[in-house]
C-alpha cells in the first residue's frame, strides 16, 4: 500500500486551476521553469527516482503544458515523494523541477489539501522542535526511545551513531551540547517571522494540535518580550 | 577561348545571389528563370517571415532581386528554360527556350550554375493519413506562410480565430515508405517560427509540435527554439500522429505522448503539416539535361561535398542551394558565393592557360 492509498478527492476543473493560478503566481516560479527538452537529466539524477513511481522531468512537463487534471494529481501525490535535494537543478536548460515542487507544496499546505497533512503527519515533531527551540533536530536526539515511529532501524543507527557521524564528509557533529541553543533575541525575532509570514497559518491548516501547541509557547514567550500577537 | 559567361539556372534566393556576387566580380552572367518572376519558394509561396531575421520575405527577396537586375553585366532572363547542353568546361553551348512561343537562343557559357531548388512534399501522397486533400482545415507550411504574410490566420472552414493549432513534422520526410529517407532540415525551426508568428497574432490561441525528434542546430536553437518555448510557450510534444479524423466540426490528432507515457487523442482547430523538401521539377530536368547525377532521391549528386560542397559530376558545372539537397537559407546563400567563385575561377583559369598557350605559340 502506498502513501497515498486514501485517494484524494477529485474536484471540479476551475478549482484545479485556481490551484494552478497559485502556484504560477509564486514570484519563483519563472525562474523555475523555462523550457523542458524532456533529456531527462533530472530524473537521472534524482534519488526519489530511483526508490518511486516519481519523475521530476514530469512535474517541469506537466507546468510547462499546463496540463491542469496532470497537476493537480501531481500536487495530492507525485510532489510528496521528492526529498528536495535539487540534484535536478542540473538542467540544462535550467529549470528546477525541485523549486517548482517546492512552490506546489506550499500551495498544497496553504490550501489545506487532504494529500498535504497526510503527508506532513510524521513531521510534527520535528516542525515542533524546530519552531518552538529554533534550531533542528540535533544527532544525538536520534535515541530509540524518542522516535519509536520512525522504526527499527533508528535502535541499530543510534547504537553507533558517534561512528556513523564520523563517517560522513559534511561536518555534523554539533549536538545538543555544541552550540544547540538559540539565544532568546533570536527565537523572538524567528517566533515574530512565522507570525507575520504566515507560516503560523500555514500549521493551522495542516495540523490544528500542533498549531495549537506551538502557539501556547509563542505566545508565552512573545508576551514577555513585550509582543501582542 | 573560354567563354567569360556564367550561366546561372534558377531565380531563387541561390541563383540571385550567385548573380550578384559575380556581377560584383565584374565576371558577366546569364540568369534563366522559367518562371515569370524572381524570387523562387520564398516569393512564389509568399513566406511570411525568413529566418533567420524575422525580416519581411518580400522585402528581403526584393532587395536581393533588385541588386542582381541593376548589375550592369547580368543578364536575367524570366520565361526562359533550359533546353540543351553540349560542350565542356570553357564552352558549354546551353540552348534556352522561351516558354509559350518556342522561340530559341544558345547561349555560350564557360561555367554553369545550377539552383533550381526544391518543392514542398506533396501531403495527399501515398501512406498520409492526414486528409490534406479532403480536410479544409488541415493545411501546409506553405499555407501557414500565406495566412501569417497577410496578418490572418484562421480556421479555413470558418473564417474565425483558432483556439487550438498544431503542427505535425517531419511530413514527407525520414520515411522509408515514402522513399525521402533524408531530413527536410528546416521543418523544426519554420514549424516553431510559424508557431511564434501565430501565438503573436493571436496570443490566445494555443500551439502544439508533435514532434520526432527537433533538430534545431545553430542559430535555430536560441532565435527560435528556446524563446518558441520560453517566451511563447508553444508546446512541444515528443510524438507523431497517425491520423486525422473529424469529430463535429473540429478535427481530432491521435497519437502518442510518448515523454509522458500515454495515448493521446486531443481536438484541434487547424492542422500545419509540417511538409519537407524535394528536389523541384526544374532539378529534375536540369540535372538529365546538363547530364549530372543525381542521388537516390532525385537530388543533384555532390560528389566530394566535405571540401567541395558545390561541384557536380561535371567539371564546370556547379550547384548552389536545394536543388544538392534540404538546406536552410544561410547555407545556400553561403552555398551560392561558393559556386560563384567557383564558376568564375574556372573560367579565368581556362583563360590564363589559353593566353599562356597562345603567347607560348607566337
Amino acid at each position: 500500500m502506498g502513501l497515498f492509498a486514501d485517494k484524494y478527492p477529485e474536484v471540479p476543473l476551475a478549482e484545479k486551476e485556481r490551484l494552478w493560478a497559485e502556484v504560477k503566481a509564486d514570484s519563483r516560479f519563472p525562474a523555475y521553469l523555462y523550457g523542458c527538452y524532456e533529456c531527462g537529466i533530472c530524473v537521472a539524477s534524482c534519488p526519489s527516482a530511483r526508490f518511486y513511481d516519481f519523475s521530476p522531468r514530469k512535474i517541469a512537463q506537466a507546468a510547462a503544458r499546463e496540463d491542469l487534471e496532470l497537476i493537480y494529481e501531481q500536487m495530492n501525490d507525485d510532489v510528496w515523494n521528492c526529498s528536495q535535494c535539487f540534484s535536478c537543478n542540473r538542467c540544462p536548460r535550467q529549470n528546477s523541477p525541485g523549486g517548482l515542487i517546492t512552490i506546489i507544496r506550499e500551495v498544497a499546505v496553504k490550501n489545506g489539501l487532504k494529500s498535504a497533512k497526510h503527508a506532513l503527519e510524521g513531521y510534527g515533531r520535528v516542525i515542533y522542535k524546530i519552531m518552538g527551540t529554533g534550531t533542528q533536530v540535533s544527532p544525538d536526539m536520534l535515541q530509540p526511545d524518542a522516535f519509536p515511529d520512525w522504526g527499527p532501524q533508528v535502535r541499530d543507527v543510534s547504537a553507533e551513531l558517534d561512528l556513523w557521524r564520523r563517517a560522513l564528509p559534511p561536518e555534523t557533529l554539533h549536538t545538543t551540547s555544541t552550540g544547540w541553543q538559540v539565544d532568546e533575541k533570536t527565537i523572538i525575532e524567528l517566533y515574530l517571522i512565522w507570525h507575520h509570514t504566515n507560516v503560523m497559518d500555514m500549521i493551522a491548516e495542516v495540523d490544528e494540535g500542533l498549531f495549537m501547541i506551538l502557539n501556547d509557547v509563542m505566545e508565552e514567550k512573545l508576551e514577555e518580550a513585550g509582543y501582542e500577537i | 577561348m573560354a567563354s567569360d559567361t556564367v550561366l546561372i539556372i534558377g531565380g531563387g534566393p541561390a541563383g540571385l545571389e550567385a548573380a550578384r556576387l559575380l556581377g560584383d566580380l565584374g565576371q558577366k552572367a546569364v540568369l534563366v528563370e522559367q518562371k515569370s518572376v524572381l524570387g523562387g519558394r520564398p516569393i512564389d509561396e509568399s513566406y511570411a517571415a525568413l529566418t533567420h531575421g524575422f525580416r519581411s520575405a518580400e522585402e528581403a527577396m526584393n532587395e536581393l532581386i533588385t541588386a542582381a537586375q541593376a548589375n550592369p553585366s547580368v543578364s536575367i532572363r524570366t520565361g526562359w528554360e533550359v533546353a540543351e547542353c553540349s560542350g565542356a568546361a570553357g564552352d558549354f553551348n546551353v540552348r534556352l527556350v522561351k516558354s509559350g512561343n518556342g522561340t530559341s537562343e544558345t547561349v555560350n557559357a564557360g561555367s554553369i550554375i545550377v539552383a533550381t531548388g526544391f518543392q514542398h512534399f506533396d501531403p495527399g501522397r501515398e501512406t498520409q493519413m492526414y486528409g490534406y486533400y479532403e480536410y479544409d482545415d488541415v493545411i501546409t507550411l506553405g499555407d501557414a506562410e500565406k495566412m501569417l504574410k497577410e496578418h490572418k490566420f484562421v480556421i479555413p472552414s470558418k473564417g474565425s480565430a483558432p483556439e487550438r493549432v498544431c503542427f505535425i513534422q517531419c511530413v514527407g520526410s525520414r520515411d522509408r515508405q515514402i522513399g525521402n529517407e533524408y531530413c527536410s532540415k528546416v521543418c523544426c525551426g519554420i514549424s516553431s517560427k510559424l508557431a511564434i508568428e501565430i501565438r503573436q497574432q493571436s496570443p490566445s490561441t494555443k500551439v502544439f509540435i508533435f514532434y520526432i525528434d527537433m533538430r534545431m542546430y545553430g542559430y535555430w536553437e536560441n532565435e527560435i527554439y528556446w524563446p518558441a518555448q520560453e517566451k511563447h510557450h508553444v508546446q512541444y510534444v515528443k510524438g507523431i500522429i497517425t491520423e486525422i479524423i473529424r469529430k463535429g466540426d473540429r478535427l481530432l490528432v491521435r497519437g502518442e505522448d510518448t515523454t509522458m507515457g500515454r495515448p493521446m487523442e486531443v481536438p484541434m482547430d487547424v492542422v500545419v503539416l509540417a511538409v519537407g523538401m524535394e528536389p523541384s521539377k526544374g532539378t529534375k530536368d536540369v540535372a538529365k539535361i546538363l547530364g549530372l547525377k543525381q542521388n537516390k532521391y532525385n537530388f543533384i549528386e555532390v560528389p566530394h561535398d566535405a571540401l567541395d560542397p558545390t561541384a557536380t559530376s561535371v567539371p564546370g558545372i556547379f550547384v548552389a542551394g536545394a536543388a544538392a539537397g534540404p538546406k536552410d537559407l544561410d547555407d545556400t546563400m553561403s552555398m551560392a558565393g561558393a559556386a560563384a567563385m567557383k564558376a568564375a575561377s574556372t573560367i579565368r583559369k581556362l583563360q590564363n592557360s589559353n593566353s599562356k598557350l597562345q603567347s607560348a605559340s607566337a
